[in-house]
């Protein structure tokens, strides 16, 4: 037993000791706030384009005044849709925004594109040939700034006088003038057709800017039977919950592979073995690997709750009742403690019959492919977390505890929650049995790691 | 004098693979037994056998009083043939880990890993990483690491493997050490020269069989004195000398050769050089040469094993 805390002992220090892991483990949610912001910046960077809107003929007369109609309508919704959000999450949390919040909220609801002045030469060109070459001039990357433009729309009419339009633009892949535009004179032409009907023109206004007042409800919610943010939380929890333990067990898993690879390479694995048990030494790594796995979670986790309680009190609350009131805590405990067993001895097994990563590839291949089928189905079990095929891959041990913990927020039945838990431990101590003959096989063989191999050895024991 | 390793009738089976076979030895408390055998012998399979780190396929081993080798493994050292330890850890830290796993507390394993590594001349590289020292440092480091805790029993498996002259110096008069200190040591080795001068007892091993166990003088006396000749002689003239009872052609460049003239039991080599010089037969050099460990064997296994250039030649051998 001694042997076993000495041997973990070790293999913490090793890691825990390095300035690098450190690095990583703050790097993880630095790098999470990085991806989720970068959307946002993305979008709130995005230039507003510099479009000519130029009414081809007497015809298309109105056109030009569509788009404009369009574009103030639509900035209007932006900025109704904005505030509409800025209220709900105010609602949720009671509190009110800062002002640094109500400017990226502003940010993000800018209009697309802006009109502007046709340039001369495009206006006083013939229609044809010359004035495509006039457009051209002020739509190429040589053209002065103040003299580029990113599109020029034509409006016009066709043979039955619906609105139509050609669209250049400077870059052939963005097409945002050219789907604003469709959806303007789609609107536009909807009004026409309503007012030669004979509704007037407000009525049409108001109808178009009508958005219906949809309340959603449910039994399972925990107010009034309205569903609010904090009954869609659970389910938001449970995936980040399944994402957070897929990354923890790989990583701590990962982290075994390597270190055994290099006792094996360094040839520390034959002086281990005749120093303590096989079990001694497995044992010993994994606990080590599972404390250094602790450690990130508990970093990640603190890193995470008191972000929330500094800068949102009201939803860290929510947090804290979801997972101890709600017991989500206790399940990714027990699923993370199984779905670590079980991915750790494997990997600790492969390890040892590895002088490099190389070496590993041929079974590490395969049980990758096998790891990214949960990652895939867990965004599925949001929302249709009691699907057949769900339900029965819940069943699968190496899928287990990325699963349930994605569906534990629709509360599935205990019996398949105890069951498929049950049966991942049940899985896991084969694990820990098959891995611990094979480790011991591969730690004293100078055999190339392959599926015949690894079978050799676990039927054999290595010896 | 007890044994503190007995063997009987070990063999150990890879499959179709035969790797030692019926294979009996033991080594008496205190001493400093030889394991010599050419690489491919069954030395490594044999002496993980001995640690229990793999079972026999049949036989019995007891090692310090035990029938398993894992029973004792605290009171047990063992440094295997390719070595190499954490190499982001110090000398010290290391030394007292595997130490500390043989029941040595950290802090005493600590206090004698400084100790020892003053006493080798590694007290200026305590707080390096084990990834900064040389390879005769490391392997240093290696071997205090297999011994910090005081073992009765040394296992040592090609302890000299890839050391330079003077580091196998050292580590011979370490082993000396060892023994003085009362713990019985075993290691294997290809080189001759190295059992020769440390072992009170060599047991020899070839494609897995034992070809020999007894004291280097006994090991040597199963092999004939013999005539060394170098000059134009033919094979059949020096066959033709009284007392030789075979010759055996070392070199040969055309004109001069170097013979090896084997002298039958209690032939007197003068008699057979008299007679060459009276004969006329054209000798440049010539040495009457007491077998080595290296020439029994050849003898006894009909195999060559290496010759360690580094190591100098000692007794018979030094007067040439």
């Amino acid at each position: 037993m001694n042997r076993m805390f000495l041997i973990a002992r070790r293999e913490y220090a090793a890691y825990a000791m390095t300035v690098g892991f450190w690095l990583s483990l703050l790097a993880f949610p630095l790098f999470a706030v990085i991806g989720g912001a970068v959307p946002i910046l993305i979008r709130s960077s995005e230039p507003v384009r510099e479009v000519v809107v130029i009414e081809e003929g007497h015809g298309a007369a109105g056109l030009a005044a569509s788009i404009q109609d369009s574009l103030r309508r639509d900035a209007d919704r932006q900025r109704e849709r904005a505030a509409e959000a800025m209220e709900k999450a105010a609602a949720a949390s009671g509190q009110t925004h800062p002002a640094a919040t109500q400017g990226a909220m502003a940010s993000l609801s800018r209009p697309i594109l802006r009109i502007v002045p046709t340039p001369a030469d495009i206006a006083s060109a013939a229609p044809g040939q010359a004035q495509s070459e006039a457009v051209r001039r002020h739509l190429t990357d040589d053209t002065p700034k103040d003299q580029r433009l990113d599109a020029v729309v034509f409006l016009t009419r066709d043979a039955q006088g619906r609105p139509a339009a050609r669209v250049w633009s400077a870059r052939a892949t963005d097409d945002t003038v050219e789907d604003f535009v469709r959806d303007a004179l789609r609107s536009a032409n909807r009004r026409s057709v309503f007012e030669s009907a004979g509704i007037d023109s407000s009525v049409v206004e108001a109808t178009e800017k009508f958005r219906p007042d949809v309340k959603a409800f449910s039994p399972q919610s925990t107010g009034s039977g309205e569903v609010s943010f904090r009954d869609r939380l659970p389910m938001l929890m449970g995936l980040a919950g399944g994402f957070l333990l897929w990354s923890l067990i790989i990583t701590g898993a990962s982290i075994l592979l390597n270190s055994v690879m290099e006792e094996k390479s360094n040839k520390i694995l034959e002086v281990l073995l005749s120093s303590a048990s096989t079990t001694e030494i497995l044992t010993g790594k994994v606990l080590g690997v599972a404390l250094l796995t602790l450690t990130m979670l508990l970093a990640w986790g603190g890193l995470g709750v008191g972000a929330l309680a500094i800068f949102q009190p009201d939803y860290a609350v929510m947090v804290g009742e979801i997972l101890v009131q709600g017991g989500m805590l206790a399940w990714f405990v027990a699923f993370m403690v199984g779905g670590y067993l079980m991915y750790a001895v494997l990997f600790a097994a492969i390890g040892a019959f590895c002088e490099t990563p190389r070496d590993a590839q041929t079974l590490m291949g395969p049980i990758m492919m096998v790891l990214v089928v949960p990652i895939m189905i867990m965004s599925m079990a949001l929302k249709t977390p009691d699907a057949p095929v769900i339900q029965i891959l819940s069943w699968v041990p190496f899928f287990t505890p990325f699963l349930m913990m994605a569906r534990l927020h629709s509360n599935p039945p205990v019996v398949e929650l105890i069951g498929a838990m049950a049966g991942m431990f049940a899985f896991a101590l084969l694990m820990v049995w098959v891995s611990g003959r094979a480790f011991r096989a591969g730690a004293l063989s100078d055999v190339k790691l392959s599926w015949k191999s690894f079978g050799q050895a676990i039927r054999g024991g290595g010896n | 004098m007890t044994a503190a390793l007995t063997l009987e009738g070990v063999s150990k089976r890879y499959g179709e693979f035969q790797a030692v076979r019926d294979l009996s030895f033991e080594v008496p408390k205190g001493s400093i037994c030889g394991f010599l055998g050419p690489n491919g012998a069954g030395k490594t399979s044999t002496i993980r056998m001995i640690l229990g780190l793999q079972p026999a396929t049949s036989g019995r081993i007891e090692i310090l009083g035990a029938d398993d080798g894992r029973r004792v493994r605290d009171r047990i050292g063992f440094l295997p043939e390719e070595r190499g330890l954490y190499k982001k850890m110090t000398p010290v830290d290391a030394i007292a880990f595997f130490g500390s796993l043989k029941g040595l507390p950290l802090g005493e394993g600590r206090k004698r890993a400084r100790e020892m590594l003053d006493a080798q001349g590694l007290g200026a590289s305590k707080r390096k990483k084990m990834k900064e020292l040389s390879k005769g440092m490391a392997q240093k480091v290696q071997l205090i690491s297999s011994v910090v805790h005081r073992p009765e029993f040394v296992i040592l498996d090609e302890p000299f493997s890839g050391l330079d002259p003077v580091n196998q110096q050292g580590l011979e008069q370490m082993i000396r050490g060892l023994a003085a200190d009362g713990a019985t040591v075993l290691f294997s080795t290809h080189v001759m020269q190295h059992a020769e001068r440390l072992c009170d007892k060599v047991v020899l091993l070839a494609r897995g069989r034992k070809a020999f166990e007894g004291t280097v003088a006994e090991a040597r006396a199963t092999s004939r004195r013999f005539l060394e000749l170098e000059g134009a002689i033919a094979p059949d003239q020096a066959e033709r000398l009284p007392g030789v009872a075979g010759v055996e052609v070392v070199s040969d460049d055309g004109e001069v050769r170097v013979l090896k003239a084997a002298l039958a039991q209690g032939a007197q080599g003068q008699e057979a050089l008299k007679a060459a010089f009276l004969t006329g037969l054209d000798v440049r050099r010539f040495e009457l040469r007491e077998p080595s460990l290296h020439d029994a064997f050849i003898d006894l296994t009909g195999d060559r094993p290496d010759v360690d250039q580094s190591v100098k030649p000692t007794g018979v051998e030094a007067a040439r």
